[in-house]
């Protein structure tokens, strides 16, 4: 023990800084966020213990809490693969040698950088506004857009076309992947006389897997927690119609706009372990399709 | 780095750190100051921040001993921080409050009742008795009302001459309303319409309740609703005539406005439409906001109907539980509505003074929209309601829930029928919750 005290020590006391704030801003919140998920606490006053109600409400009597997870499901089921497919097409087409193609992936990566700010949102909310940049485009050819922003049958596509434009830095981890593949393989499959679509699907697709894989859980949770964006867009408050009503927004909400910071609690709770869930998900069912260069006998 | 160097480079900062604690231990100050900081909150507008920044440093200038150090929002976000200082312990000192809400915060201990310091910091005998009984909930003082209000409509006076038409601006009706705003339509550019759309306004909702005979809306225990929903589709159905007949936006355009307070999105601002739905104390800030000059009327009446309109405090400026100093939290707050100097800077950017000295000197120099607003006010005298009790916990989640679901009216979604179910369910759920 003295001896490991001794060899250790050190690295432990510069450990400290982030120790202690692992242990008072991460793990400290969480639990009493998760005490407070068994209580009313209406924030002015010391919480009360109400065991299982909060969720008795959420699950059995609060039709918000459903609109909540349909609009975040929604969300997360079309700006996931929307993000990754874009983001693997500008790889590829910059994976082809393009002179200064450092400067085209600073600028594919700029969305990335500006897409979770307050300022991004905003100029979102302008171009799709009833008057904005996008509907003045369409007139040009005698299209009326709709009220992309007001209208609920559209305004969740703004955000995720928001989403997929950030596809930043999932690009630029499929490029490092593309550069990894060896040409050999390439070239050996264009001696059998195999076709552009032939090679995508034999050799890149499959040794991207890992990369894909890593670049769709992060993505998976960053979707699920979204909330700048739709904060600025939706007046704070997931209009219109609650079609914007993320789970993060409505969380925020429940909690300081109604006071009703045990119940938020909750949400958080239930929003953490849906996230779990679809990682765990996510990982059992990699062994079927993502298969490391170590795997191989 | 040698490691000789290194010794003595942390040898010297260790000097240094210490002989900094020592020098603050004899006492002597950091940074020169020995003040007591007062913090004061409000929700604004760019007019209104401007003022009250103002009035600051005249304070300041007053009191050497105080620094009072000002924190401004819109009004949706400042409740929002308000709930975020109120659980991390740091309200600031002074904070603005509304009568629509106050009795909430109230309730649940936020802030301080006023009665330890009336005639000590705090003079009461020159504020009109309607200001001091609407700043007294359960039976203390809470609040100084900084300025008495009531609702108006804000309207473009070219606009509406250039449509020919003319309104009483006291005793009009829907009817005219909606003769006035068609007339605009048709008479101004493709593009610009008669009058905004209450639809999804609850405080517009209300006054029409009131017209109808609901003049109270929340049972005794704040559980319940006077009234039901027909009484909302009434509503719906007499703005949903006013868009038929071309006087409105389409529904859709107004949609996309439901619940938003900022002055700069109102239609009489962005000069979408001539007539927009506002309080007495925002003329000034709208009139900030526009080249062509507005004009005030009441709100329109319901033909046969009964007032709907209350005059009421603007806003309070209340003592929170958060104070570091109440001594000097309550000078300020005192000052703020007393203070000849920053009053006149505040003018009636927050409604009407409740101190008849303070109207008086307001009087000669008034602005021209002020002197709107101070005709509007004396104007409506014998045409409003009496002021109704304070609303339940959960009236401004309810507020949000009415400017929500009826959108589906203003977008055509769902039947008046199943909309008004709707939102009544949701609102008597929310009341049973709090």
């Amino acid at each position: 023990m003295r001896k490991f005290l001794a060899k250790n020590a050190p690295g432990y006391i510069f450990l400290t800084p982030w120790l202690i704030g692992f242990f008072v801003l991460a793990i400290g919140p969480i639990l009493i966020s998760f005490y407070l998920s068994f209580t009313k606490y209406d924030i002015a006053s010391p919480p009360k213990f109400t065991g299982l109600d909060n969720f008795d409400y959420m699950l059995f009597w609060d039709d918000r809490f459903w609109q909540s997870l349909k609009v975040t499901f929604a969300f997360v089921f079309l700006s996931v693969p929307g993000t990754l497919i874009f983001a693997l097409a500008v790889a590829m087409a910059l994976d082809k040698g393009i002179r200064a193609i450092g400067i085209y992936r600073a600028l594919f990566y700029l969305p990335s950088i500006l897409g979770g700010s307050i300022a991004v949102a905003i100029l979102w909310r302008q171009l799709f506004s009833n008057n904005g940049v996008v509907n003045s485009f369409l007139a040009l050819f005698g299209i009326q857009g709709p009220y992309w922003l007001s209208d609920p049958n559209y305004s969740l596509y703004t955000l995720v076309v928001l989403a997929i434009w950030q596809f930043g830095s999932p690009m630029l981890i499929f490029l490092a992947g593309l550069r990894a593949i060896p040409t050999e393989l390439y070239e050996a499959a264009e001696i059998d006389a195999a076709g552009p679509v032939r090679k995508f699907f034999s050799i890149t697709l499959p040794l991207l897997a890992p990369v894909m894989f890593f670049n769709l859980v992060l993505q998976m949770i960053e979707a699920f927690k979204t909330f700048n964006s739709a904060f600025i867009i939706s007046d704070g408050r997931g209009n219109p119609l609650d079609s914007l009503l993320f789970f993060t927004l409505y969380l925020y909400n429940e909690a300081f706009s109604y006071f009703r910071m045990g119940y938020a609690s909750a949400l958080a709770w239930v929003l953490l372990l849906i996230i779990a869930a679809f990682t765990a998900v996510a990982f059992a069912s990699s062994r079927y399709w993502v298969h490391y260069e170590s795997d191989r006998g | 780095m040698s490691k000789i160097k290194r010794r003595t480079f942390m040898s010297r900062a260790a000097a240094a750190a210490g002989a900094s604690v020592a020098a603050s231990s004899l006492g002597l100050p950091a940074f020169g100051q020995d003040k007591v900081r007062i913090r004061h909150g409000w929700w604004g507008n760019p007019e209104r921040d401007r003022r009250t920044f103002e009035v600051i440093d005249i304070f300041n200038g007053k009191h050497p001993d105080i620094e009072v150090v000002g924190e401004t929002l819109g009004f949706n976000d400042y409740f929002t921080r308000l709930a975020t200082q109120i659980a991390g312990g740091n309200m600031p000192d002074c904070i603005q409050q509304g009568y629509g809400v106050m009795q909430e915060y109230v309730d649940r201990g936020t802030m301080i009742p006023l009665t330890d310091y009336i005639g000590k910091t705090i003079q009461i005998d020159d504020i009109d008795e309607s200001g001091l009984s609407a700043g007294t909930f359960n039976g203390e003082l809470y609040g100084l009302t900084i300025g008495a209000n009531t609702m108006a409509t804000v309207f473009n006076k070219r606009l509406v001459e250039a449509s020919g038409e003319t309104f009483d601006t006291v005793t009009w009706t829907y009817d005219d309303l909606k003769r006035v705003a068609v007339a605009i339509t048709k008479s101004s550019p493709d593009g610009v319409y008669g009058t905004d759309d209450s639809t999804a306004d609850w405080g517009a909702f209300g006054v029409f309740a009131g017209q109808s005979g609901y003049a109270i809306q929340y049972t005794e225990d704040g559980k319940d609703f006077t009234f039901d929903t027909p009484l909302i589709i009434e509503f719906w159905n007499m703005w949903k005539d006013i868009r038929d007949a071309g006087g409105t936006p389409p529904g859709a355009d107004s949609a996309g406005l439901a619940g938003q307070a900022d002055l700069t999105v109102q239609g009489v601002v962005t000069g979408q439409t001539a007539i927009t739905y506002a309080w007495s104390n925002q003329i000034v800030g709208i009139q900030g906001l526009m080249q062509d000059t507005v004009g005030a009327a009441m709100r329109p009446h319901l033909a046969g109907g009964q007032p709907g309109q209350s005059v009421q405090p603007s806003q309070f400026i209340c003592l929170s539980r958060d104070t570091v100093d109440p001594e000097a939290a309550t000078t300020y707050m005192n000052a703020f509505v007393h203070d000849p100097d920053m009053t006149a800077v505040l003018g009636m950017e927050r409604g009407i003074p409740e101190v008849s000295a303070v109207r008086q000197m307001l009087a000669p120099t008034m602005s021209a929209a002020e002197a709107t607003t101070v005709e509007y006010f004396d104007s409506i005298q014998g045409h409003v309601a009496p002021l109704a009790p304070p609303n339940p916990a959960g009236a401004r989640e309810i507020e949000e829930a009415f400017e929500r679901i009826a959108v589906n009216i203003l977008l055509d979604r769902q039947s008046m029928e199943d909309t008004a179910n709707e939102f009544m369910r949701e609102a008597r759920g929310i009341l049973r919750r709090a």
